[in-house]
């Protein structure tokens, strides 16, 4: 790297280097791969689901109507083709983690494993352009693979469910996929952070594995699961036939309960990228086929929730200098 | 050079690793945390069920039973299972990837390669401790479930002892089929990590995609014990799905043998293979041949990154 090239030259110097070896060792690719395929097994078996239901309601009205009775009484199945990215949304929340993690631990190992970075830190270049450069990487990787992912079932959409796609739709997507990459964003700050800091990068990686753990999976998994509507297949209320001004009543009486359940769920990112994610894509029922515009002044705690959390592990990880004796330890 | 030799230098190994460490320290909390969830969240809902009662008998309506009457005490412990199958498997895979990866970093198969020692012997001492730090692991998650039992006002029968006992032993199973895949990937694969991420692609496909091709469980219904029981909808596709992945689908095996085993599985649930309990210990016997092959034909030279 020559000592005359600008900072900003010498930041995409390393950033360039880091995506010719993705491409070249087809990390990149397998990526993209994977995480699509999961995302469209999800968003497939739910439009399959779906129209099983749908048939199933036309079997019966057709029942009720030959037997000449009201078909009103059964409920039609609803459709809005943005619901059936729950599963898509969900293979991000996790699938998409682990990619953004293995993606930071390899930025961080790629110079580490061969001693090039205590090399490359005796140039003139200052830590916080390496580490920039490394985390734009990062930002720019969970862009394009979630472009795939979005394009690939937004083109589905329309063919699967049978229902064109509004441009309003296509807004929504688009915010969808920008909570992503800040999602994605944070998680590679947080693989690369933990592996550049580590005694090995593969020890950095087992402890970002265990905070993945612990933030995309326990957390709200504790929160689901202490859900008093997920402790009975179909609901308690549902299955109690209670109506909802009644259940809102008996709600109200677990107040300390629920406020403990949704402190533990807050706790995690993803559970914010999910609510967020849900309510803009209609996927929750309240806010299906409600305008844009209230749903995010009402979900804006969420985004700025997201949006903490990767500038702060971003900024995290750019101000803490890297320790050359560290690196040489590396055993 | 016996076999317990290098079991003991492995798990001497092991113990000093701080990963493994902070993976155990994690899973034995979570695992006393799921016996009170489980009691919290069944006492939360007889509490709404009274409730229910109260407005449903005010209205003149028919009172259906408490679903959550009569359900066993080990059902409190509902989340053992799931914390089982990410948090402990996980943990396996990682032990796993560390007594091949440890050993490749210190430089020491080399060494080790020019003892007179057959190979299939060193491969046999590497899986034995693999099998030992899953034991301690169970055996950790064991020792808190049974403290958080009796610490709970739960009425256990010796039946349900038992039923633990099993439900342990059932765990200790899937864990170790991931350890000793993580194992077997470690020894075949050289760089860095690419043994543990190998396993973990495995472990995240059979836990989070194939419940979704056999029954439309979406990821984070298929760590919720209640959520992950789903019926298989009624359509061919997933009829014919179900029939084809579910041998395979192992995490969904797991959990509907914990639920059986451990009194929460809904009435009439059928498994998604009609022999789950076969296809553990396939998966477990599969898991144990590849780690005993990859080990056996490992390159004593230790690869590129020796």
């Amino acid at each position: 790297m020559p000592d005359t090239l600008s900072p900003m030259a010498q930041m995409a110097t390393i950033g360039l280097r880091d995506a010719r070896e993705a491409l070249r060792d087809r990390f990149v690719l397998v990526a993209i791969a994977a995480l699509t395929l999961a995302a469209l097994v999800s968003f497939v078996t739910g439009a399959i689901a779906l129209n099983g239901d749908a048939a199933t309601y036309a079997q019966a009205k057709a029942l009720l109507l030959k037997l000449g009775k009201d078909a009103s009484v059964i409920a039609a199945p609803e459709l809005y083709p943005l619901k059936l990215l729950r599963g898509t949304i969900e293979q991000i929340e996790i699938m998409g983690a682990v990619i953004a993690l293995v993606a930071g631990y390899r930025a961080a190992a790629a110079e580490r494993g061969n001693q090039a970075l205590a090399l490359i830190l005796t140039r003139p270049l200052h830590h916080w352009q390496y580490l920039a450069a490394k985390l734009a990487g990062g930002v720019g990787l969970a862009a394009v693979l979630l472009a795939v992912v979005f394009t690939v079932t937004g083109m589905l959409l329309p063919w699967v469910s049978g229902v064109a796609l509004s441009a309003g739709d296509a807004l929504r997507l688009v915010i969808a996929w920008g909570a992503g990459v800040l999602y994605l964003a944070g998680i590679y700050a947080l693989g690369f952070g933990l592996s550049l800091w580590a005694r090995s990068p593969a020890a950095g990686l087992i402890t970002a594995f265990a905070l993945w753990l612990m933030v995309v999976l326990v957390a709200p998994q504790i929160g689901d699961t202490m859900d008093p509507d997920n402790q009975v297949a179909g609901g308690i209320y549902a299955q109690l036939s209670v109506p909802k001004a009644e259940q809102d009543r008996i709600k109200a009486g677990f107040a300390l309960y629920e406020t403990i359940r949704g402190g533990i769920e807050q706790a995690s990112v993803t559970k914010h990228y999910e609510r967020l994610t849900f309510a803009v894509l209609g996927i929750k029922d309240s806010y299906t086929g409600k305008p844009l515009g209230p749903i995010l002044t009402e979900k804006r705690g969420d985004l700025l929730f997201l949006l903490f959390f990767t500038l702060g592990i971003g900024g995290v990880v750019l101000l803490r200098p890297i320790n050359p004796d560290r690196l040489t330890k590396e055993t | 050079m016996t076999v317990m030799l290098i079991v003991r230098q492995a798990l001497s190994g092991i113990v000093r690793d701080r990963g493994v460490l902070l993976l155990v320290v994690i899973f034995a909390a979570m695992v006393a945390v799921s016996a009170f969830l489980g009691w919290s969240a069944t006492n939360t809902v007889n509490a709404i069920y009274g409730q229910a009662v109260d407005w449903l008998t005010a209205q003149g309506a028919v009172v259906p039973p408490n679903p959550m009457h009569q359900t066993p005490p080990l059902a409190s412990l509902r989340n053992l299972p799931v914390y089982i199958s990410f948090l402990g498997a996980f943990a396996a895979i990682v032990i796993g990837q560390e007594l091949v990866e440890a050993e490749r970093r210190a430089g020491v198969l080399p060494l080790i390669g020019s003892r007179p020692v057959p190979h299939g012997r060193v491969a046999v001492a590497r899986m034995l401790a693999l099998l030992i730090a899953t034991a301690f692991l169970i055996t950790v998650a064991g020792a808190v479930a049974i403290l958080a039992l009796l610490s709970l006002p739960l009425q256990m029968q010796v039946a349900d002892w038992g039923a633990l006992a099993w439900a342990l032993l059932l765990g200790w199973t899937y864990m170790s089929a991931f350890g000793l895949l993580a194992l077997g990937f470690a020894a075949r694969l050289q760089g860095t990590a690419a043994g543990l991420l190998a396993a973990t692609v495995v472990w995240l496909a059979i836990t989070f995609v194939l419940p979704a091709l056999t029954g439309n469980v979406n990821p984070t219904a298929a760590i919720n014990p209640v959520s992950a029981l789903a019926l298989v909808p009624d359509t061919p596709v997933f009829h014919w799905l179900s029939r084809l992945l579910g041998p395979v689908s192992l995490s969904e095996a797991f959990g509907w043998l914990e639920a059986r085993t451990m009194g929460y599985l809904p009435e009439g649930l059928a498994p998604r293979a009609p022999l789950p309990l076969l296809g553990l210990w396939l998966a477990f016997v599969g898991s144990a041949a590849f780690a005993f092959h990859a080990n056996k034909t490992l390159d004593p030279n230790g690869g590129c990154d020796a």
